[in-house]
């Protein structure tokens, strides 16, 4: 079953449709032209780059090309967690790139190796878009774990020293933020699984759907990305906070001020 | 008898601000003493200093005859009760607050018995009944007892006392004071209250963050 291809004068038409939301926005006095025209002017601009890159990236089916490819997401989800989370990189981007690079190669292989089993590991048409689809997810719960620890630090200061006066090491005194930044970090992928295709159709397999598969098979592949999406984030998460209490502390286990960006 | 705590040529910066200068102590195990100075003269800033809270500019400060390091800072800390103006219970009920520390590695196996938890409250003129009240509800000056109170369950023997007394009621005030005559007890306070600065052994005049 051959997708149907949106021509030009079709796709003209589609951006027509903004007109609408713009109109209401402009009706209600939100004046957004310019926020609104510069995102879909990005989205078209950066989605057709990366449209040429995958073009180039399936021909050639190179291992380090797609390596490197995916060293490139890593790395820009790196900087992007930690600018959204409020932290310096300057200290925390070693950590954070060790992180979700261990649980990103980690559920990656295991998904394509152990399950979908393709004759070269390395196929693009298979890593590329899986792990741009867990890295994504994976990049929100870290943004979420790191941002609600480092705040939650700073709002109870005065319990933090609290728990280290009654003699309570680093790690018990944080435990309790600790879990709470790991569980508001997973809850929406928990909240995800639960509901999934009960509220809304999951994008992998409406795309999949669309795309000419059967609906069994994008079914399969829906469940198997949820699990490792799930699987990475928790990985990364717990590794990244656990390897930012090295260098959000000082030797005395008190809040550094300076990796914190200043708001 | 060698010193409890002893600040040799201590200053501090924070934020590039000098909160502590040159400032030299020593304070005997049993000693009763209490900074003195107006507000902003560095007064908490010692105790927290002591606590490892505050970086350490220059100088050395030591506990039981060892320096303050960051090896050191899990004993100091292990060995001192603070008890500042606004004591956080960090627990949603006053048992749990009071139980909280032997959750702890360093306190586990010193749980305390249910007769020793009525003691220690008795001592300080808080009734039984306030084991099971909420954290919320209770007052300052409770709040004020039952951080005294775990300090005591700890069995700890230097208590950093920030503003203790100024929640207290006449008849809490006593009950305190009656605690901290025991001459095991060493005590590092700072206050405002006349009455407790007569109690005191001790008195250290802060200006600007200096010993005056």
């Amino acid at each position: 079953m051959e997708t149907l291809d949106i021509q030009l004068p079709q796709m003209a038409l589609l951006y027509g449709l903004c007109l609408l939301p713009w109109l209401l926005l402009w009706l209600i006095g939100l004046r957004l032209s310019r926020d609104i025209g510069i995102s879909i002017l990005r989205m078209t601009i950066q989605l057709m780059l990366v449209g040429i890159y995958l073009k180039m990236l399936f021909d050639l089916n190179n291992p380090w090309l797609n390596g490197l490819w995916i060293l490139v997401m890593l790395i820009v989800a790196d900087l992007s967690i930690l600018r959204r989370a409020g932290l310096k990189a300057r200290y925390f981007a070693l950590a954070t790139f060790a992180a979700i690079a261990a649980s990103i190669l980690f559920s990656t292989t295991y998904l394509v190796i152990l399950v979908i089993q393709p004759a070269h590991f390395y196929d693009a048409r298979y890593i590329v878009p899986l792990a741009g689809m867990i890295l994504g997810n994976c990049l929100q719960g870290n943004v979420i774990a790191l941002e609600r620890f480092y705040s939650a630090l700073r709002k109870n200061e005065n319990e933090y020293a609290t728990f280290l006066m009654l003699g309570a090491t680093r790690w018990e005194a944080v435990r309790p933020y600790f879990r709470d930044a790991v569980k508001a970090a997973i809850n929406p992928t928990i909240a995800g699984m639960a509901t999934m295709g009960l509220v809304s159709l999951p994008g992998m397999m409406t795309g999949q759907i669309l795309g000419g598969s059967e609906p069994w098979l994008a079914v399969k592949y829906q469940i198997a990305i949820m699990i490792c999406i799930f699987t990475s984030t928790t990985v990364a998460c717990i590794i990244n906070l656990k390897l930012s209490l090295n260098i959000g502390f000082d030797a005395f286990d008190v809040l550094r001020d300076e990796v914190v960006e200043k708001p | 008898m060698s010193p409890i705590i002893r600040f040799d040529r201590v200053s501090v910066t924070v934020h590039e601000k000098t909160i502590l200068s040159d400032v030299s102590f020593a304070l005997l195990p049993g000693e009763k003493a209490v900074l003195c100075g107006k507000s902003g003269s560095g007064k908490s800033s010692v105790l927290k200093t002591l606590l490892g809270l505050h970086p350490i500019k220059s100088g050395t400060v030591y506990f039981q005859q060892q320096p303050l390091t960051p090896a050191s800072v899990q004993t100091v800390r292990s060995c001192t009760a603070y008890i500042g103006q606004e004591p956080m219970l960090a627990a949603e009920s006053v048992r749990e607050a009071l139980l909280l520390p032997f959750q702890f590695k360093a306190h586990r196996d010193h749980r305390p018995t249910e007769s020793r938890l009525i003691e220690v409250l008795q001592r300080l003129q808080l009734p039984v009944s306030i084991l099971s009240r909420q954290s919320s509800r209770i007052s300052g000056g409770e709040k004020q007892r039952i951080a005294l109170a775990r300090g005591l369950l700890l069995g700890k023997k230097l208590y950093l006392l920030d503003e203790v007394t100024s929640a207290l009621d006449a008849e809490s005030k006593q009950a305190v004071f009656d605690v901290f005559s025991d001459p095991e007890l060493t005590v590092l306070s700072v206050t405002h209250d006349p009455e407790w600065v007569e109690r005191c052994t001790i008195i250290f005049e802060l200006e600007a963050g200096r010993l005056t």
